[in-house]
């Protein structure tokens, strides 16, 4: 699972000209770490719940890598 | 004379009153455009103007040349300046009364429009500041800056703080961690954003006892977010504004609930809400009632209560900006490889709604190619997030393409 994300957050990095990131950890923040601003993590949603079915943002705000795992985990 | 705050920036630069009395007063000639990606360039440059009493038009400053010049701005215009004698202020008091001298003095400004350009709309000094509250409370404010600089929002808080000598901390386009360390640090006490700024913030974790006032606009009032928000600021009090860029903030409420307060502002027919021409910029609009295109709903016929039901033209909210689908999609359609668009906005819990684009393309291309493209001709905001090619995209038996 952690793989899906990693390559979600990679597609959105170099989407808007980041480049690719090799492993993300739990305690990774998605703006602080990841760079992503909020166009970003829209775009994140859209694209983590076509592979996964999952809309993570659906009932609070999440900041990390890890929170988003936890989400997917969950189902 | 004691410092006092007028403006804190992105960088954390901090310029006091007295800092903004000196570059006022050594000021000789300005530019009839502002054009500039700094917040305190912009503040000064519109000051600047109103004191000369020379009409200023504001740019944002992602508008692109092509952009510029389907607006009839030539490069050259940008440069033009008029020579002006320098000024000499000493105090707020002196500020503010000098503001108030100049009602004739206009400001001209551009919002997303119906046809694909922005649309330009002028207003007089006195329609910016007719709703700005002054009082002796109103003096002890503390401004969170979370609007661009250059749109209507943006400038009605301006006004608000500059009006009672308050300081304004530029929050607009930080990350969550920043603004919420800023607000703790200078004591912020009224906040004014969109939802999308709300939710960027939440959850807090710390709750913040300085902010007294939460105003939210720009985007549909969410009543979930607005509990959140109140426990994050558990001493604010929180107001919903409706505005346009026709004629900024026009009608307030406590929740998603509004009542016509002034029957000579606005009305309701037909289920759609009018503005009345004189809230409007100048030589705006021949009429006398002007359509918003906003359709509501009378929910309680007694009290005369209605909530906002859906916009009747085409325009997609992306937190809190109007992004025109006709205009990507022309930008779309200027790509060799694109044959066919369609713009479409997606619901979304984090920026209200998210652009996604169908396109038929004659050869294989790829997102990231199609993104670099738009880039540099249109706006951030404007540029499809999720891009999916197809074979082919519906249209209607008009011939124009479907919306979803």
């Amino acid at each position: 699972m952690n793989n899906v994300l990693l390559q979600v957050v990679n597609t959105v990095r170099v989407n808007k000209g980041l480049v690719a990131l090799n492993t993300i950890r739990p305690e990774d923040d998605l703006r602080n770490n990841l760079g992503f601003d909020s166009l970003d993590l829209a775009e994140l949603t859209v694209r983590l719940e076509k592979e996964t079915g999952i809309d993570v943002f659906s009932e609070s705000f999440v900041n990390t890598v890890g929170e988003i795992l936890e989400k997917i985990e969950k189902r | 004379m004691k410092s006092e705050v007028f403006f804190v920036a992105k960088d954390s630069l901090v310029y006091s009153y007295e800092r903004l009395f000196q570059d006022l007063g050594e000021c000789a000639k300005i530019s009839r455009y502002c054009y500039t990606p700094d917040t305190y360039d912009v503040l000064i440059h519109i000051l600047r103007s109103i004191l000369n009493d020379i009409d200023l038009v504001l740019l944002d400053h992602d508008f692109s040349k092509n952009e510029l010049e389907a607006l009839g701005i030539k490069p050259d215009n940008l440069t033009e300046t008029v020579r002006v004698t320098p000024l000499s202020l000493h105090s707020k008091a002196e500020l503010i009364n000098a503001i108030n001298d100049k009602a004739s003095w206009k400001l001209t400004l551009f919002t997303s429009g119906t046809t694909g350009l922005p649309k330009k709309v002028t207003h007089k000094l006195t329609n910016l500041v007719r709703l700005v509250r002054q009082s002796e409370k109103q003096k002890q404010s503390v401004w969170g800056f979370a609007y661009n600089p250059t749109h209507i929002a943006g400038i009605q808080v301006f006004f608000q703080a500059i009006m009672n000598g308050n300081p304004i901390i530029d929050l607009f386009g930080l990350s969550r961690d920043e603004i919420l360390k800023l607000i703790d640090e200078y004591q912020i006490t009224n906040l004014s954003a969109t939802p999308t700024f709300y939710r960027m913030l939440m959850p807090m974790g710390k709750a913040l006892s300085s902010v007294k006032r939460i105003t939210s606009g720009g985007e549909r009032f969410d009543s979930s977010l607005a509990k959140n928000i109140l426990q994050g600021f558990p001493n604010a009090q929180m107001r919903n504004i409706y505005a346009s860029t026709e004629a900024g903030s026009v009608l307030e409420s406590k929740n998603d609930r509004f009542v016509i307060s002034d029957l000579q502002r606005s009305k309701i027919e037909g289920n759609r809400l009018f503005i009345h021409s004189s809230l409007l910029g100048v030589d705006d609009f021949a009429g006398e009632w002007y359509d918003t295109g906003d359709l509501v709903e009378i929910v309680d016929y007694a009290s005369g209560e209605f909530i906002f039901l859906s916009r009747a033209s085409e325009m997609i909210n992306v937190g809190g900006y109007k992004a025109n689908p006709l205009e990507i999609e022309e930008t779309l359609c200027l790509h060799p490889a694109v044959i066919k668009a369609r713009v479409w906005g997606k619901p979304n819990p984090v920026i209200g709604n998210i652009l996604m684009a169908d396109l038929v393309c004659n050869r294989d291309c790829t997102e990231k190619e199609i993104r670099e493209f738009l880039k540099g001709k249109l706006q951030d905001f404007k540029i499809p997030r999720v891009i999916s090619f197809k074979d082919e995209i519906d249209t209607t038996r008009s011939g124009k393409i479907k919306r979803v």
